[in-house]
């Protein structure tokens, strides 16, 4: 290895400089262009003279540097994370460092304005730090492998985010900044950012220079750094509480930037650049670089002094194809083990275990019928009360349970596919394809009809869940990698519908008012629409117990068995596709009743397709009306839209997963 | 519908057209009439004129962001406007629910619990003190309030009397802002309840676009360089550290309007209001920009 590398070094450095002195000279030419298309200053020829220059000395130039400097705080960050925790696909949005300290300012400035006493930038280090401690603690008993660390810090990405959503919902008015500041805006209007970031850069930068030779020893091993005398723990938690606190400052000052650290050591490892030092150097600079095109970028393309979009939400674009760019070559740690290992117990007796999960799912139905509050409190309506209650209440638990069943089904079938535990419309990001395409449907048409709206969410979800498949079939991926590229390209339909949401208008509020899942305004026809679309797209899976029963076998077995493999993957992929945009054309893309339902059903033990759709089709159908019930109860008379409020019992649910030992 | 059935005549599908194209007085009510809403402009119509309102949406945020006229405490609180609680507008008992544009997808929901009269006040491209007006003088009408005549007159007569005011003024642009945060504000363009009373009061609004007459995308404060010769009206509620971190930036100190004091803050007002917001915007900028006129 060695040998080989040595002749090519020098080359390679002529390279480097050669790349480098055309990054730079493209960015200066961007700089100059800005300055140049930027718009005329109206008025008096000497004020306009005036202002453009404070437009250009205390605006454009302090913006210039903020996206170099934040970049390469961000780029540091992302490489100082990936070398300690050897995952090439760590950074502050992967790890939920970014979501965590977001959700910490918007807490701080919605519900506790007392705590603004406090600079920014502690809230976002104390949520950054707390969430990734969490993710951190989660996959420990996996030893920190890449996947699952990176998987745990998207959920919890996931849970912040839908706590994000409640926050904005709840509070109206006064979150117009934690939108702006949701997406990374660096727009300026004097110095003082640039000021806040600087020594924090330079800070970071040095402490990463003085770490750098215990960085380069640890990249050997643990015992041949302890044998050193390198105190292994002590160093890497100085290293990453340094990328946290690097991450937090950007959050503080302008926002999330989305998946920047993870570009920029991608690029920098891209162009060359081997060593410890060679990386975070390189981060940097390729971070800062980067950031400051995307955002010149967006400042060009917008109309006036508008940009078309912040440039946070510009990189978070980058987000989800690099995360499936990368995907193969991460080294996994840990051999295949996923959930599927477990050893279930097997119910003896599947018929009586139906029956009473029957009769637990009509108990909750009734309940969630008759029991309400109201002003006076907690009330059991009855008689007339419970008949004039009758049509508020039947239809969103008929939307919601139809909703559930749905989802479940379209989890079971995506689990039988895939042959892989952790599917579901949710976590392989088909429910966020279905939310692309009615982002589409909403640009191209203002206010599109129902039959549009459903016909683009089916089209959103069948081609995220073939390009899901495609890659499935093509290599062999472990559960969790599946699960990753899925979340990956959840997240790159997330930046799509999030740049739709900046743009704040009407269409951002009903893309809003369907992410959080709302059922209060579901009506007979809706009710109606959900009930039977659920009968007539599960209906068919009764007949297809048997491709559900072989296909998790594998395609020779398959093959093996006389079962047409392909056009029964596309069949069962067209019906989970319609399943779950119209499930989630009812409950929101974040639930995860799909993942949810079916490890239910198998837990309790139902194996056989027809038992374990039975089952699942009941507990997804039961969890989604107890919690539409819950979440009406539990800020009475403000609700929780059913979505969010799903996917924070989901949510925790899939992190416990993931984090279980599962070699017992 | 049955298999057997024969499809609808055509005459019937007239028929039910024309139900649906002329608002039929479904409802003839009285002072007494117990009335619900979700929309803050007819919240705040329906209070102004003394109307028994039973439930409003989101009471919390209206205190605080209209703040007048005040909601009497025995008012049930509906929830967000957004994601209104029927279950709590059922309890509250109303004989009648009034219901605009905005929340219109709820419609069939409300009409289970009451008849719904809907008076739209904020319409692409139409003047929304005119339908305030409009809409002010036929929820008087059908609640048999004469204080809705009265207000109609009391407002306009205002903005009239106010309008010789301005005419002494500066001549000089108006900019109604809302600041989001240190960067970023909403504007208010001909198509708002701002932009309509700027009009009437004959002041000249700095904005020239529309606004799409609902939540605008933020913009950017070097816009503002753009309008020198504006005066700029900040129009609460803004976050708790938006002003003060507005106050120490440099850009913001150098801007023509804010070196040569041209700057006003007001009171909250609601942004999405009726005539209530109208007089009340016009009474606290009238005040305003007076007391800076004269020193």
């Amino acid at each position: 290895m060695h040998g080989m590398a040595e002749p090519i070094r020098p080359r390679l450095k002529a390279r480097r400089s050669l790349l480098l002195a055309g990054a730079g000279l493209s960015c200066l030419g961007l700089l100059l262009l800005t300055i140049w298309l930027m718009p005329v200053v109206p008025g008096s020829p000497e004020q306009a003279q005036m202002l453009r220059e404070i437009l250009i000395w205390q605006s454009l130039m302090p913006r210039a540097a903020l996206g170099l400097f934040v970049g390469a705080a961000l780029g540091l960050s992302g490489a100082l994370l990936q070398h300690v925790l050897r995952n090439p696909i760590a950074d502050a949005s992967t790890l939920g460092i970014a979501a965590g300290a977001q959700l910490a300012l918007s807490v701080a400035l919605a519900l506790v304005p007392g705590l603004l006493v406090l600079p920014r930038e502690i809230i976002a280090f104390a949520g950054g730090f707390l969430s990734f401690a969490v993710v951190l603690a989660l996959s420990w008993r996996r030893q920190l492998d890449p996947v699952t660390v990176v998987l745990s810090g998207m959920i919890v990405t996931m849970i912040a985010a839908a706590l994000s959503v409640a926050l904005i919902l709840a509070r109206g008015e006064y979150v117009m900044s934690i939108f702006i500041w949701g997406s990374g805006s660096l727009s300026q209007q004097d110095w003082s950012g640039v000021l806040s970031i600087l020594p924090r850069l330079a800070l970071g930068g040095l402490a990463t220079m003085l770490l750098m030779r215990p960085l380069r020893v640890m990249s050997l091993n643990d015992s041949a750094a302890r044998s050193l005398g390198v105190s292994v723990h002590a160093i890497r938690f100085a290293v990453l509480t340094l990328a946290v606190w690097l991450a937090a400052s950007v959050t503080a000052i302008v926002g999330v930037i989305g998946f920047l650290g993870l570009a920029a050591p991608a690029i920098a490892r891209y162009c060359g650049a081997r060593t410890a030092a060679e990386i975070t150097s390189a981060a940097a600079l390729a971070g800062a670089l980067l950031l400051f095109a995307a955002d010149s970028l967006m400042q060009l393309l917008g109309p006036g002094f508008s940009d078309l979009a912040p440039a946070g939400a510009a990189t978070a674009l980058l987000g989800g194809p690099l995360l499936l760019l990368l995907l193969p070559r991460v080294r996994s740690t840990l051999g295949l083990r996923t959930a599927s290992s477990v050893p279930l117990q097997r119910l003896r007796r599947p018929g009586l275990g139906l029956a009473v999960l029957g009769v637990a799912f009509l108990c909750i139905f009734g309940l969630a019928l008759t029991l309400g509050a109201s002003d006076k409190g907690l009330e059991m309506s009855l008689g007339s009360e419970f008949a004039d209650l009758l049509p508020f209440r039947l239809p969103r638990l008929l939307a919601a349970g139809g909703a559930g069943a749905m989802l479940a089904a379209a989890g079971m079938i995506m689990q039988r596919i895939t042959g892989n535990p952790l599917a579901g419309p949710e976590v392989l990001g088909v429910s966020a394809g279905a939310g692309a395409g009615l982002a589409v449907a909403l640009f191209l048409v203002a206010f599109p009809s129902l039959p549009v709206m459903l016909g683009s969410m089916a089209a959103g979800a069948l081609v995220t869940f073939l390009l899901m498949t495609a890659m499935t079939g093509r290599s062999a991926f472990s559960a969790e990698r599946v699960l990753l590229a899925g979340v990956a390209a959840g997240a790159l339909a997330m930046a799509l519908v999030t740049l739709v949401l900046a743009q704040g208008n009407m269409r951002s509020y009903l893309l809003l008012l369907w992410m959080s899942g709302s059922t209060n305004r579901v009506g007979a026809l809706e009710a109606t629409f959900v009930v039977s679309a659920s009968i007539v797209l599960v209906a068919p899976l009764f007949l297809l117990g048997r491709w559900l029963a072989i296909l998790p076998l594998g395609a020779d077995v398959n093959r093996g068995l006389g079962l047409p493999v392909a056009r029964a993957r596309l069949a069962l992929a067209l019906l989970a596709a319609l399943l779950t945009a119209a499930g989630s054309f009812a409950a929101g893309p974040l639930s995860l009743t799909g993942l949810v339902a079916p490890h239910l059903a198998r837990m309790v033990g139902f194996q056989r397709p027809a038992h374990q759709l039975m089952a699942a089709l009941m507990s997804g159908a039961g969890l989604m009306i107890a919690s539409d019930w819950l979440s009406r109860l539990v800020i009475y008379p403000y609700q929780i839209p059913l979505g969010l409020f799903a996917a924070l019992i989901g949510g925790p649910y899939l992190l416990w997963l993931l984090g279980r030992k599962s070699d017992q | 519908m049955t298999a057997g059935s024969p499809p609808c005549t055509r005459r019937q599908v007239l028929a039910g057209l024309s139900l649906l194209a002329v608002p039929s007085p479904l409802f003839a009510g009285t002072a007494g009439t117990r009335v619900a809403t979700l929309d803050w402009a007819l919240l705040e119509t329906l209070l102004a004129i003394g109307a028994n309102v039973v439930a409003g949406a989101e009471l919390r945020q209206f205190r605080e962001v209209a703040v007048t006229p005040q909601v009497p405490p025995g008012v049930t609180d509906l929830g967000l406007r957004g994601l209104p609680n029927f279950e709590a507008l059922y309890h509250a008992g109303p004989e009648v629910v009034f219901n605009s544009n905005f929340y219109a997808s709820s419609e069939p929901v409300l009409a289970r619990i009451a008849p719904v009269e809907t008076h739209s006040i904020y319409m692409p491209e139409k003047d929304p003190f005119a339908l305030a007006v409009e809409a002010t003088g036929e929820i008087g009408e059908l609640l048999n309030l004469t204080a809705a005549a009265k207000l109609i007159d009391e407002v306009e007569a205002q903005l009239l009397r106010q309008r010789q005011v301005m005419a002494a003024g500066d001549g000089r642009p108006v900019l109604p802002v809302n600041v989001g945060d240190a960067r970023h504000y909403r504007v208010f363009g001909a198509d708002s309840m701002f932009g309509a009373v700027l009009e009437r009061l004959g002041l000249e609004n700095a904005w020239k676009g529309a606004t799409a007459y609902s939540a605008n995308a933020p913009v950017g404060i070097e816009t503002l360089a753009t309008m020198p010769e504006a005066w700029i009206v900040l129009i609460p509620p803004h976050p708790a550290d938006a002003i003060a971190a507005l106050e120490t930036s440099a850009f913001w100190d150098a801007l023509p309007q804010v070196s040569k004091g041209r700057v006003l803050s007001l009171a909250s007002v609601s942004p999405y209001g009726a005539l209530p917001a109208a007089a009340r915007f016009a009474e606290l900028l009238t005040e305003g920009l007076s007391r800076a006129w004269n020193g």
